[in-house]
């Protein structure tokens, strides 16, 4: 039983951590298992969508979701971010985007910053599992299951029935008990 | 209509997406998602100066809590494991801590700052005994909150470690509120003894109302080895003389273990902090009471102050 | 053994022909992960992802007329429901002698902190708290017939005890399947995530819907806590049974955490039954017995008792019985057969220090 660190403030995160951090395999150690985040990070900064191993990207999503939050709180002129922003951008131009593309982009945003799909594993080949990773507001098509025809499906269309007959006995109810 | 449909659909998908998230909060799931929509009540700090506006428009009001208060009340901030949380125990704990306040004053109090403890002592003479020393170390949360007292007395070191909320204690002091230059101070252990030594009837010296807590950044001169830790790989900067000690094997050890890159791993400062949004939450929740325990204690510090001046003759 | 995966792979029942005997290495000892495939399932895997978002309130409005809308009870989540039974409606009331068996609790431990006692010492213990508890069903002892164990006698006529089934913590029946729904349908109580049963005297039964709260104990009492121990997987004999290993130098070579002999030769020479070795460690049902209840805090329906050695980890299930222990059971009559008061107080053991008090002072000889 220990206490909080009080000395550093941060933002919550809105996506859910795990209590423990993944080692990631490396044969140099903790170091190297940042340099391997740093280079996923670099690379969702990049290219805004990504696919990769799920450990991986659920490991390099926190990473990148409080760099963006320490952006965004602190802006480009806090020499602690800005050296945040430098030892995790590897291209540095990126450190460009960083401040003038994605701070604007997510400066009033209620959602995480970043996105994540579980994708299939290809048959046979690596074990591992798959994941995409991509950032809110990127210019792809979206990954999302077009849902917009739901409500042509049986049991919808049962349901929504279902609903109409309630609603109209609830209104006859309420119509009889007020006379 | 169609643009409606989407829209519907598109807030389906964030609820489902919502939904399936496991997330390892100790809050309730419907208090997880509205927090969400609630502006953000960001704290600017003093040191940050952005380009953005400083308060975004949605902020409704200032944050009320005062931005000291998790140094001031650190043991308010629960554990931050996560498999060890839970929102109803935290409180729980949290009441008890208050009923405790309000039976005694326990003031402000940091590392490196020289307190005297008086608490109840079945074994000594008058069944109360009184402790001054400076306080080398704090730590634990909640009702297990406590600290390390030391002094030299006699030649010989003490310490006592107290709790802060045990209730044999009956009064606790501050005699000198200052901060030192690290986080833990227990290289006094390895340190001359005139660094450690404080008188047993030392005056309080009071601070100025509002004035900031002084960083004392007095160094500390060390014994020679064998010391008690290996004091040159923890970076401390409270020491004078440590290198007059080291050796190149030495250095090199030191230079071996040191991790550089731990600067920048923002998920472990995450995963050793409570975040922001929920630190405020937590002190909303006893600012008001704290608030008022702090007046009383200023009302009673200004009466006694405040001395009737002598009848000469 | 190949031919019992073969028919389990086509799905086929074994038959008596089939059937070969499996005898693997440690294949009785280690504990169970899941549940036997004819068990009653719980959880629907269909989610209802393609149900559209009106169809969706419907059916929440549905479960909300049945059951009442969603609420925070003595801070656990759960329904409004209007099932507060009295003392009227129960069974005419019995009285209470010691030979009587009660009805236990399911509930979660919640975390440990540390106590004083008036005499300045100080306890350490474990917070449980009663997660919104129900009757759900009551057998009597003539109609309990368990199936009979292989190798035992069917000893139904003997049975003296009758088992009260209770469920904790409310859930959504949405996601719950038909047939583990089914089991709530009699009492009028919201489908639970968690049932437990408890043999009780016939005198403590008690009628389905019956709320069970922190009032069920008294301060002062003792209770016997059953949780599953944290699992820690296989582990070897340092961690496991403490074990000392052996040195890190000194010309020991690979053999720094491993057990040593196991036995000697001659006449006896094998390995003895109960020998200390690696194997899986935790994920056990165990029993705390006797332990004092210090405090109770009904407005949250939270118990403070002795020790921080319940089985399990923080947020972990544990069940609530009255203390066997011949030396520490109720000797006067606790609220039987359960408390039907509910109240908001916390109340404090005589012997413990309420933080509300001024310090402890020790009076002078």
């Amino acid at each position: 039983m220990n206490q909080a660190d009080v000395t550093k403030l941060m933002s919550q995160l809105r996506i859910a951590v795990r209590p423990n951090k993944r080692n990631l395999k490396n044969p140099d150690g903790p170091e190297g298992r940042l340099l391997k985040l740093r280079k996923t990070v670099t690379a969702l900064m990049k290219h805004e969508r990504i696919e990769l191993f799920y450990n991986r990207a659920d490991e390099a999503r926190g990473y990148a979701e409080l760099l963006i939050s320490n952006a965004i709180r602190y802006g480009d002129r806090h020499k602690a971010t800005m050296e945040l922003a430098d030892y995790w951008l590897l291209e540095k131009q990126l450190v460009h985007k960083l401040f003038k593309v994605l701070v604007p982009r997510y400066e009033n945003h209620n959602l995480s910053y970043t996105r994540m799909y579980k994708a299939p594993r290809d048959y046979p080949g690596t074990y591992y599992r798959q994941s995409v990773l991509e950032l809110r507001g990127n210019p792809y098509p979206t990954l999302d299951t077009d849902h917009s025809q739901n409500r042509n499906l049986l049991h919808n269309v049962l349901l929504d029935e279902a609903r109409k007959e309630f609603r109209r006995q609830k209104l006859s109810d309420l119509v009889k008990s007020s006379q | 209509m169609n643009l409606t449909a989407r829209v519907v659909v598109n807030r389906l998908a964030q609820q489902c997406a919502y939904k399936r998230i496991v997330t390892f909060s100790t809050k309730p799931a419907e208090h997880a998602v509205p927090a969400q929509d609630e502006p953000k009540n960001v704290e600017v700090p003093p040191a940050a100066p952005t380009q953005t506006p400083a308060v975004p428009p949605t902020t409704p009001r200032k944050p009320i809590i005062p931005a000291n208060y998790r140094f001031v009340y650190p043991e308010f901030l629960p554990d931050p494991k996560v498999e060890w949380r839970n929102s109803i125990r935290e409180k729980l704990e949290r009441l008890d801590m208050l009923e405790r306040r309000k039976q005694i004053d326990l003031p402000e109090f940091y590392v490196g700052s020289v307190l005297a403890v008086t608490s109840s002592d079945p074994h000594a003479a008058g069944k109360t005994s009184r402790f001054v020393g400076i306080c080398i170390n704090r730590d634990r949360c909640g009702l297990r909150a406590r600290f390390v007292l030391r002094n030299v007395i006699d030649h010989q070191g003490m310490e006592v470690v107290y709790e802060l909320y045990d209730p044999t204690i009956q009064k606790v002091e501050v005699l000198r509120l200052e901060k030192r230059l690290d986080d833990s101070l227990f290289y006094l252990r390895d340190a001359l003894p005139e660094y450690s030594t404080f008188d047993e009837n030392m005056e309080a010296e009071p601070l100025e109302e509002g004035a900031p807590v002084p960083v004392n950044d007095i160094k500390v001169v060390l014994r020679p080895r064998p010391w008690l830790e290996r004091w040159e790989r923890q970076n401390l900067r409270g020491v004078a003389n440590i290198d007059q000690y080291l050796k190149d094997k030495h250095r090199l050890s030191s230079a071996r273990v040191q991790k550089p890159w731990e600067k920048y791993d923002m998920m472990k400062h995450y995963r050793s902090t409570i975040a922001e949004e929920e630190q405020t939450e937590i002190f909303a929740e006893v600012h008001t009471e704290l608030h008022t325990l702090e007046l009383q204690r200023k009302r009673n510090k200004r009466k006694r102050t405040f001395l009737k001046p002598k009848h000469l003759a | 053994m190949i031919r019992t995966a073969i028919s389990q792979l086509m799905g086929l029942r074994p038959s008596g022909g089939l059937l070969t005997q499996v005898r693997d290495k440690g294949h009785l000892s280690r504990p169970r992960l899941r549940n036997p495939q004819w068990f009653l399932r719980k959880e629907v895997t269909n989610r209802g992802d393609l149900v559209t978002a009106e169809n969706k309130h419907f059916i929440n409005d549905l479960v909300h007329e049945g059951f009442g809308a969603p609420a925070l009870i003595k801070g656990v989540q759960t329904y409004e429901q209007n099932l507060i039974k009295t003392r009227d409606l129960a069974t005419p009331p019995q009285t209470w002698t010691p030979q009587i068996r009660r009805c236990g609790v399911i509930a979660r431990k919640i975390g440990q902190y540390p106590l004083w006692l008036k005499n300045g010492e100080r306890i350490r213990t474990t917070l449980l708290q009663i997660v919104d508890n129900h009757v759900i069903k009551y057998i009597p002892p003539e109609e309990y017939v368990p199936k009979p164990l292989p190798g035992q006698r069917d000893s139904a006529a003997n049975h003296k005890r009758g088992v009260l089934i209770v469920g904790s913590e409310s859930t959504n029946p949405v996601q719950l399947t038909k047939e583990y729904s089914g089991i709530f349908k009699d009492s009028g109580v919201v489908p639970k995530k968690n049932l437990a049963r408890f043999f009780v005297s016939p005198e403590a039964a008690l009628v389905p819907g019956t709320p069970l709260n922190a009032s069920h104990f008294r301060v002062g009492d003792f209770v016997d806590v059953r949780g599953k121990t944290v699992d820690h997987g296989f582990q070897g004999v340092v961690k496991r049974h403490g074990f000392k290993g052996m040195p890190a130098s000194h010309g020991v070579t690979k053999t720094h955490r491993r057990a040593g002999n196991i036995g000697g030769g001659g006449e006896k020479g094998r390995v003895w039954p109960g020998t200390k070795m690696p194997g899986h460690m935790g994920n056990r049902w165990r029993v705390i017995r006797g332990l004092r209840i210090w405090r109770i805090n009904s407005k949250y329906n939270v118990m403070w008792v002795q020790g921080s050695a319940v089985a399990g980890p923080t947020n972990g299930l544990v069940y609530i019985y009255d203390t066997i222990l011949p030396l520490r059971k109720n000797q006067e009559a606790p609220p039987f057969p359960t408390s039907y008061e509910d109240s908001s107080e916390d109340v404090w053991y005589e012997k413990v220090h309420n933080f509300k008090d001024e310090s402890i002072i020790y009076e002078k000889e």
